[in-house]
């Protein structure tokens, strides 16, 4: 360690900045704990009604028995994969998009409106045609995800590549580069800042879509425990369903955020 | 006499916007000659940029004609590295552009590097350089290509003053040592007498040339020059035409 090379003082303020990092660290999990706690014990002293908040101990239970049914991890796979391939083609897809709009000026101004009429455009007005044109299994939900996910993916990629620095392109074209070579060498690496920033806005919105067309049709997943558990007035099922949801989606974004710091090393100046 | 290596013609060049036209330069004939440095300077807003633009064959003139024998580099204001390439990536970028990156020029570009102090710098990323090696990195990407003609566009006036000096310095080294034909466009006239062989004065908008300056200076060392009494005389007299 260099640490003995330091002064007194930094050491100190080192020692300041750690502790000081703990101590968040500290609240966050004593936060977390304490909701639990006056959770359980608010059902338990019965100040509030078991049956329609449910409690910790319940959704443990809850999680066993599923887990008993053997449906658990059948529901958690049908969401995830759902997702995750709904996530990649609105990415990829969205992604290919902006490319063809930077690369033609004349297809970027045809189309601006419409993309801006169909980023406004609340999704799930789309429901019915969706079922009829792809049915009720999961291709309606796959498809939801990407509509809902691909039009920010394009109008985020587009505005990173349209933002590249005026004075880079000048250098590339003043050595004959052309359209082609200014992608490869410019536009592309120096948009991958926003891209991962544009992944991260992105794993919440093929959530969205996701759990929005498992409401409209499934037979499976977690949307359909929410929908189902709320249909039959089990809210122990709903609640569960949703915090596994919300451990699921904080893990998508933490592997996201984990791929940006490994590829994104010297992109800051 | 020497080739004639870049020419302006009767250069005019109007501008278009949504809102008009304006006429950058009009009448504007000038040449630059094989191994010479000239330094064009001019008042603020007479389209200085807009000229080298021209020169480099990325505008074309509304009249007139703009004619250059050999390639051209052109080196900007900031350094503009790219911050995802290493120093040595960086100064590839003209030959994987002009795709004559080769085992040889590679090399030679390395050596360049190397000769003018950047050789522990290869491997870095210009993050982790200051503003005057990265801009002495930039010029070395400039010279990897082997243009014969440097276009400078103002490239100090993103430096702090002492870095400043240095860099100007460095610069005039490298290009007087490498024998490039170079045109300098700057609103420093300080900075023109102390680099330049040749001064142009340009007018204001439309821009054309009012006045031609051979300085004649012996020494090329732009520090060297600061002290030379025939310095202010020249300061005092380029000051006065810009300000007519």
């Amino acid at each position: 360690m260099k640490n003995l090379t330091f002064s007194e003082e930094h050491r100190h303020w080192l020692t300041k900045r750690r502790r000081s990092s703990a101590l968040v660290w500290g609240l966050r999990i004593g936060l977390l704990v304490l909701l639990l706690l006056f959770w359980e014990l608010s059902t338990r002293f019965g100040w509030a009604d078991a049956f329609l908040v449910s409690s910790p101990s319940r959704m443990i239970a809850t999680v066993g028995t599923l887990y008993r049914e053997g449906t658990l991890f059948y529901h958690i796979g049908v969401t995830l994969l759902e997702t995750v391939i709904g996530f990649a083609a609105a990415v990829i897809l969205g992604c290919a998009a902006a490319l063809l709009l930077w690369w033609s000026d004349l297809l970027r101004r045809v189309l601006e409106p419409y993309i801006v009429v169909l980023n406004a455009l609340p999704k799930i007005a789309l429901g019915p045609l969706i079922i009829i044109w792809c049915g009720t299994g999961s291709k309606a939900i796959v498809f939801m995800t990407v509509i809902v996910g691909i039009i920010i993916v394009i109008m985020q990629m587009l505005t990173a590549f349209l933002a590249t620095d005026k004075n880079k392109l000048l250098l590339l074209r003043s050595m004959g580069a052309n359209k082609f070579q200014i992608l490869k060498k410019l536009i592309i690496p120096s948009s991958l800042a926003s891209f991962f920033s544009m992944l991260k806005v992105a794993v919440g919105m093929s959530w969205i879509g996701s759990i929005m067309g498992e409401y409209i049709v499934s037979r499976a997943g977690l949307g359909y425990l929410i929908v189902y558990g709320g249909q039959v007035f089990k809210l122990d099922l709903v609640m569960t369903a949703t915090v596994i949801l919300c451990l699921l989606a904080a893990a998508m974004y933490f592997f996201v955020a984990l791929l940006e710091k490994i590829l994104v090393k010297n992109a800051d100046s | 006499m020497k080739e004639k290596i870049l020419t302006f013609d009767d250069v005019k060049l109007i501008y278009h916007t949504a809102r008009g036209e304006t006429v950058a330069t009009e009448h504007l004939s000038f040449s630059v000659e094989e191994g010479e440095f000239v330094a064009i300077i001019g008042p603020s807003g007479c389209g200085k940029s807009t000229l080298l633009s021209l020169a480099a064959g990325l505008l074309s003139p509304s009249e007139g004609s703009v004619r250059c024998l050999g390639s051209i580099g052109y080196m900007l204001q900031r350094d503009e590295l790219f911050l995802w390439r290493t120093i040595e990536k960086n100064i590839f970028l003209p030959l994987e552009i002009k795709k004559i990156g080769s085992e040889e020029t590679r090399k030679r570009a390395r050596e360049l590097a190397i000769k003018y102090g950047l050789g522990d710098f290869l491997d870095s990323y210009p993050s982790q350089l200051s503003g005057g090696m990265r801009q002495r990195a930039a010029l070395i990407r400039t010279l990897a290509a082997e243009p014969d003609v440097l276009l400078l566009d103002e490239p100090f006036s993103a430096l702090d003053y002492q870095t400043r000096l240095n860099v100007t310095k460095d610069v005039s080294d490298i290009i007087r040592s490498e024998g490039k034909t170079a045109l300098l466009i700057t609103h420093d006239i300080s900075e023109a007498i102390s680099l330049a062989d040749r001064v142009i004065v340009l007018t204001a908008r439309p821009a054309h040339v009012a006045h031609t300056h051979i300085l004649g200076f012996s020494e090329t060392d732009p520090l060297r020059r600061r002290e030379n009494q025939q310095f202010s005389g020249w300061f005092e007299l380029l000051w006065k035409e810009l300000n007519v």
